[in-house]
């Protein structure tokens, strides 16, 4: 699956939902059980999540 | 040796035993028998290696010397937590949640029954005084974390942690 899902954490970050593979969930099922609740959220393309983590704590969620 | 067959009940009225079990094939001492109300076994060699209770726990003799109840693995998972965050592999895991450096959420396809469940986990954050941390437990999901210090992090190329209840 090459989708992720973000949603902005409490710590003021964001936080990037990773599906299992063949986990027979929907990338929409997945955000609806594992998105906490009242949090806003984004489907994204695996592209578009940086892969150099120098900073991981510093990325933050913007609508 | 009695036996009942009809359309209702089939095969009944023998309990049998792990010597003489109620179902055999040619061997005699090898078969299916019911040692209890609601309760099946599997018997080898006249001896018992294998049982349904009445609560259906399975209980099984791998090794223990006698039949004892096996408490599976409800949820594990393999992931690489550096670079393109991925899992590998899992088993009842619907996702893992990448929090921060180090900071992984285990969400669980279907959930435990509680929150009082034990969690193994290990993790390779490329440091000889690395160690794993469990935040907390609810119902859907753990929250685990990488350290090398009071702080977290880094990130572990290979993480593995397993959930047993």
């Amino acid at each position: 699956m090459n989708s992720r899902i973000i949603y902005p954490n409490d710590e003021g970050g964001v936080s990037v939902i990773v599906p299992a593979p063949e986990c027979g969930l929907t990338i929409e099922q997945i955000a609806i059980k594992d998105v906490p609740a009242g949090k806003p959220y984004k489907v994204v393309d695996v592209v578009d999540i940086p892969t150099d983590r120098t900073f991981r704590n510093a990325w933050e969620y913007t609508e | 040796m009695s036996i009942t067959i009809n359309g209702t009940t089939g095969i009944a009225g023998v309990d049998g035993s792990a010597g003489t079990p109620a179902v055999q094939g040619n061997d005699t001492n090898t078969g299916i028998f019911f040692p209890a109300a609601d309760t099946i076994a599997f018997g080898e060699g006249g001896t018992e290696v294998m049982r349904l209770d009445s609560s259906a726990n399975l209980q099984f003799n791998s090794g223990y010397g006698s039949v004892a109840t096996a408490y599976g693995c409800r949820a594990w998972v393999n992931f690489n937590g550096t670079g393109t965050v991925a899992i590998r592999q899992s088993g009842n895991v619907s996702s893992i949640t990448d929090n921060g450096t180090g900071d992984y959420t285990v969400n669980f396809s279907t959930s435990m029954p509680d929150s009082n469940y034990s969690v193994v986990a290990l993790g390779n954050t490329g440091s000889n005084n690395g160690y794993m941390t469990l935040i907390s437990t609810a119902s859907g999901n753990c929250n685990i974390t990488t350290r090398t210090s009071a702080a977290v992090g880094p990130d572990g190329t290979i993480i593995c942690a397993a959930v047993f209840r």
